[in-house]
């Protein structure tokens, strides 16, 4: 199974369980729980089911396009289903049978793992699931989002895309996956994780000073401009500021430019910034946003 | 006794490490729930899988025992008129049971003759009280963190969150489905969220057996086993373990190598496995040789913690290119999985090999300037001025404290290295690999081993049992640096942490200093066995020297914090003597009047010693007296002690009464004995000894002797001797303590 057919089955069966097919959320972030359509979604009391591949920049994992596991970005396919159904774990262990995953003559395990987003204010409950001692979709029922208290409670499957195509088509370095019959995906990503990498690890014409002051200067500039899009009550747009505050702070960690100190600072920024948003979008209460 | 109760909780999977806990909980709470409900029952014993926690009671009561129970109401003789006529209280409280008041009784209390009803409640049907109890029950169990699931009991304590899900859940009273409901929030309930109704239904195996996932009707315990046995679930963690332990060494062994499952390496790993499956099988795979050029530390970090697989020991040395994986599948996939297995484990090692040979071509020494990134704590700085604090303190305890002025260097340079390797990839990596990382990256450098050592070993020990590690075997060259390197850090971190505030609260300890105290005290009781050094170091003058960075101009925080900081030690001390096995009064009597003054490794050896005295008759004599001493000698303020034996002449000219000049003279007579003990940190049988023989002086001095006469002169001569006798006494401690009540 190619990797673009992984994602038409994927997409096909979630809609077939009544799942919404959206569009990966047109910024650089870095993860699918940042696509308003679960950071918000999961929000308030509204019923919704939704799906969508997201590529997710993780600038610290680029690995020049030399490491046959690590890249700067890879592929999540999300799925938020709220109230979180009674067959949840099902459901998705369904949707590995519909990849051709036969569960049945594997090891596969939920194994504790709770996933928390310092940056978002949130956090669930839930699963690594491992297959055969890999891990390949990370499992959870949310409880808290933009620090607010969820009810009903959601489940979220995050699925590493890569990771399940190079377990389907038994390749050890994911630039040899088939993306579509005939392509590689390193034809496709190869030259882009090798560039991206030079330039989050800051290998270019300009003095580390100065990259880390672009940058920092980037962050206080969108920064002060969410904060005028969320006074101008306009929640969507000010989420997307917040969200390239996001990637530009983790731009700035992976090329050593922040301290921890003061990367805490940046992460508590994000988040207040973040609940903010959130309590925008529910119209909730002005709350003392805790550090 | 009629029936047997059966309960499955069937839920997602459950935390492994919460299983065996919980476990208890269950049988207990239920246990104790049961006899909250006046149900007789024997024993609960429960047993979980990952899928399901069941308890199981053999014997329950068909019904409730009757309540039988005496309700006063007014007093008599506020229940009458003078002339016998009921007043309004006695018609009242007659009314409120249901009775007439000639069937009150009368009954005599503390407080006077009351009414009284005496009240039965027959008992309900066992069936009938059991919802009651699964919900109290529920409701007990706790979790180390607990989800939300959209759940509810009509308890009216509202919300039921739990430690994962529950799917399903089976009920049955001697075969009859107990009436229970677990209903869902108004916000969840609909056509995918349903409330869980109690059933006779449970669930075999996720993925094996004919019909995975197919409901399966049970009418007993013996049943549910059984039905369970024959779908791929092994109901008893003991039966996991066992069939665990039997293929890991079987396998090992096939393969040509050997698992020593009782190491300290692989202990918590037998112990997490069973709790992960429902059906063990275990599986053997390979990996490259050319892997075996990395240090086992770091193969045996990849296996174990990533991917919870056991590591195989060659014949000869070192590892085999071979793992071992317990999983919850059918032998039939051995296989397939053993191979999926294979390259997971590879691509964990080549990640660890490109860390490996990357952290290689910088020298550790070059690191250093990164560690100024790195934040020790926001109000200490970073971990590049912890080193510097640490490089500063090592020198004076390798001088000074341990008199090893030669190994000064070598533990400087340690101390300095010692965290450097949290700016390597491998630790950014494997962060339980700190330390030992940094101590191989230094010996690969050619360090000398005296310092690569103390740093593999300076987190060292984490627990203060004497079979805690690192053994002298383990230390090589290296146990005098590390002794020095280990105190260093713990000392610095305790002190600067309190200094910054963070002095652990109640069950708050973040930081873990209770955990870095115990340390520093296994360290100084454990230094001769560990390092064959002789010194005997006082506590105050280590945390005297390990504060001097903190130090402000402000006296008052400075006698806060110094206060604070030595009543935390002398806490742990104890506990650390205690656990060794000694009684909490023999622990206070040598730790507690002590202060800064403690020397911990001479706690110790008077504890060794002391239980051999404190049964004789003369000791406790001596002990009983010690509190009059001590109590009397308060009157005294120890300027006026100084300034008076300064200037006050000779004591023995001021005392006239024979008992208090015969005093004086066993004072006079016993003090060098006792001096001679106890300097060398080596007699203290003989000095309890001595101690033993003031006794009858004392008793006689007290029978004899008024202390606190009016004559000014007279009395401060009867108080210096006092005051003399307790300063004798204590350098053995405050022997008062140990015939004061245990509970003290």
């Amino acid at each position: 199974m190619t990797l673009q057919d992984l994602i038409a089955t994927l997409s096909g069966y979630w809609a077939s369980r009544g799942c919404l097919i959206h569009q990966p959320l047109d910024l650089e972030i870095g993860a699918g729980t940042m696509h308003p359509e679960t950071f918000l979604r999961v929000l308030g009391p509204s019923p919704w089911r939704v799906a969508y591949v997201q590529p997710s920049r993780r600038p610290a994992d680029g690995r020049f396009g030399e490491n046959p596991n690590r890249l700067f970005k890879h592929h999540q396919f999300q799925v938020i289903l709220k109230p979180a159904p009674d067959r949840s774990q099902q459901l998705y262990l369904e949707s590995l049978e519909a990849c051709g995953i036969d569960c049945g003559a594997h090891d596969v395990r939920f194994e504790e793992d709770n996933w928390e987003s310092p940056t978002l204010g949130a956090w669930g409950i839930g699963w690594q699931v491992m297959l055969d001692g890999q891990e390949i979709t990370q499992f959870t029922y949310f409880q808290q989002a933009g620090g607010q208290v969820l009810s009903p409670i959601s489940t979220e499957i995050t699925y590493g895309l890569e990771r399940i195509a190079m377990l389907l088509q038994r390749v050890d370095n994911v630039f040899d996956l088939e993306w579509a019959p005939g392509v590689k995906y390193g034809a496709v990503r190869q030259q882009e994780e090798v560039e991206q990498s030079k330039y989050v690890f800051g290998q270019v014409d300009l003095a580390p000073i100065e990259f880390a002051k672009f940058h920092r200067d980037l962050f206080d500039r969108y920064h002060a401009f969410a904060t005028m899009l969320l006074d101008s009550r306009l929640v969507l747009p000010a989420l997307d500021y917040c969200l390239k505050c996001s990637h530009v702070f983790n731009v700035l960690d992976a090329s050593s430019g922040v301290g921890v100190t003061e990367r805490t600072a940046y992460i508590l920024r994000v988040r207040q910034l973040a609940v903010a948003i959130a309590r925008a979008y529910t119209g909730a209460a002005a709350e003392d946003v805790d550090e | 006794m009629s029936g047997e109760l059966l309960i499955e909780i069937g839920c997602e999977e459950m935390p492994a490490s919460w299983l065996p806990r919980l476990t208890r909980d269950l049988a207990r709470q239920l246990q104790q729930r049961l006899t909250e409900g006046r149900v007789v029952a024997s024993a609960p014993s429960a047993c979980s899988t990952p899928r399901r926690l069941v308890v199981a009671v053999a014997g329950v009561a068909e019904r409730q025992e009757a309540l039988e129970e005496l309700v006063t109401g007014p007093p008599v003789s506020a229940g009458y008129t003078p002339d016998g006529t009921p007043t309004k209280a006695a018609a009242g409280f007659a009314r409120k049971h249901g009775v007439e008041v000639s069937a009150l009784v009368e009954v005599d209390t503390p407080k006077g003759r009351y009414l009284a009803h005496q009240r039965h409640q027959a008992g309900l049907p066992t069936i009938e009280v059991l919802p009651a109890v699964l919900a109290a029950t529920l409701r007990d169990l706790a979790f180390p963190k607990q989800m939300q699931w959209d759940a509810q009991l009509d308890d009216g304590k509202g919300e039921l969150p739990f430690g994962r899900p529950i799917r399903w859940l089976v009920f049955l009273l001697d075969g009859q489905i107990v009436p229970f409901t677990i209903g869902r929030t108004s916000a969840a309930e609909g056509a995918d969220v349903a409330v869980v109704e109690a059933s006779n239904v449970t669930f075999g195996h996720r993925f094996l057996g004919s019909d995975p996932g197919e409901p399966v009707t049970v009418h007993s315990i013996a049943d549910h086993r059984a039905a369970l046995a024959e779908r791929y679930v092994v109901l008893e963690r003991d039966a996991r373990l066992e069939q665990i332990r039997t293929a890991l060494v079987a396998l090992a062994e096939e393969h040509g190598g050997a698992v020593d499952l009782a190491s300290p390496t692989l202990a918590a790993l037998v112990e997490e496995v069973p709790d992960l499956v429902e059906y063990p099988m275990v599986v053997a795979g390979g990996f490259d040789e050319a892997f075996l050029e990395l240090p086992g530390e770091v193969l045996a970090t990849t296996m174990i913690h990533h991917q919870h697989f056991f590591p195989v020991a060659a014949r000869q040395n070192g590892l085999a290119p071979t793992f071992l994986a317990v999983t919850n599948t059918a032998p039939e996939n051995a296989e397939r999985v053993s191979r999926n297995a294979e390259r997971v484990l590879a691509a964990r090692l080549r990640d660890a090999r490109f860390f490996w040979e990357a952290d290689r071509k910088v020298p550790l020494e070059s690191r250093f300037e990164r560690l100024a990134t790195v934040l020790f704590h926001k109000r200490l700085g970073s971990y590049r001025e912890k080193s510097d604090r640490m490089e500063e303190l090592v020198g004076w305890i390798a001088r000074d404290v341990l008199d090893r002025d030669d190994a000064r260097a070598d533990a400087r340079s340690a101390a300095r290295l010692a965290k450097a390797d949290l700016a390597t990839e491998m630790v950014g990596e494997f962060a339980e690999l700190q330390g030992v990382m940094g101590g191989i990256y230094a010996r690969e450098q050619q360090l000398p081993e005296p310092v690569w050592q103390a740093i593999y070993h300076h987190y060292l020990p984490v627990s203060p049992e004497p079979t805690a590690a690192p053994a002298k075997a383990d230390l090589g060259a290296g146990a005098v640096t590390w002794a020095a390197v280990a105190l260093a850090d713990k000392l610095d971190t305790i002190v600067g942490l309190f200094r910054a505030g963070e002095r652990p609260t109640g069950s708050r300890d973040p930081f873990g200093l209770r955990r870095q105290a115990h340390g520093v005290f296994k360290v100084l009781i454990d230094l001769p066995e560990l390092t064959g050094l002789s010194s005997r170091p006082s506590l105050g003058a280590l945390l005297s020297a390990a504060d001097k960075p903190f130090k402000t101009e402000d006296p008052e925080k400075e006698i806060e914090v110094g206060a604070e900081l030595l009543g935390f030690m002398l806490e742990r001390l104890q506990y650390v003597l205690e656990q060794r096995g000694h009684d909490i009064r023999n622990v206070r009597a040598v730790v507690g009047a002590m202060g800064t003054n403690v020397i911990p490794l001479d706690a110790l050896r008077k504890l060794e010693v002391l239980p051999e005295f404190t049964e004789s008759a003369e000791f406790r004599q001596l002990a009983v007296a010690f509190k009059r001493v001590r109590n009397i000698a308060r009157e005294l303020p120890v300027e006026e002690f100084e300034s008076a034996e300064a200037t006050g002449g000779e004591l023995g000219l001021s005392l006239q009464e024979p008992a208090e000049k015969e005093l004086l003279k066993e004072i006079e007579t016993r003090q060098p004995v006792f001096d001679a003990a106890l300097a060398t940190g080596k007699d203290f049988r003989r000095g309890f000894a001595e101690a033993a023989k003031f006794g009858p002086a004392v008793d006689r001095f007290f029978t004899d002797v008024f202390v606190m006469v009016d004559d000014p002169v007279v009395r401060t001569a009867r108080l210096r001797l006092m005051k003399r006798l307790e300063r004798v006494i204590l350098q053995l401690g405050d022997i008062s303590e140990i015939v004061a009540d245990a509970e003290g």
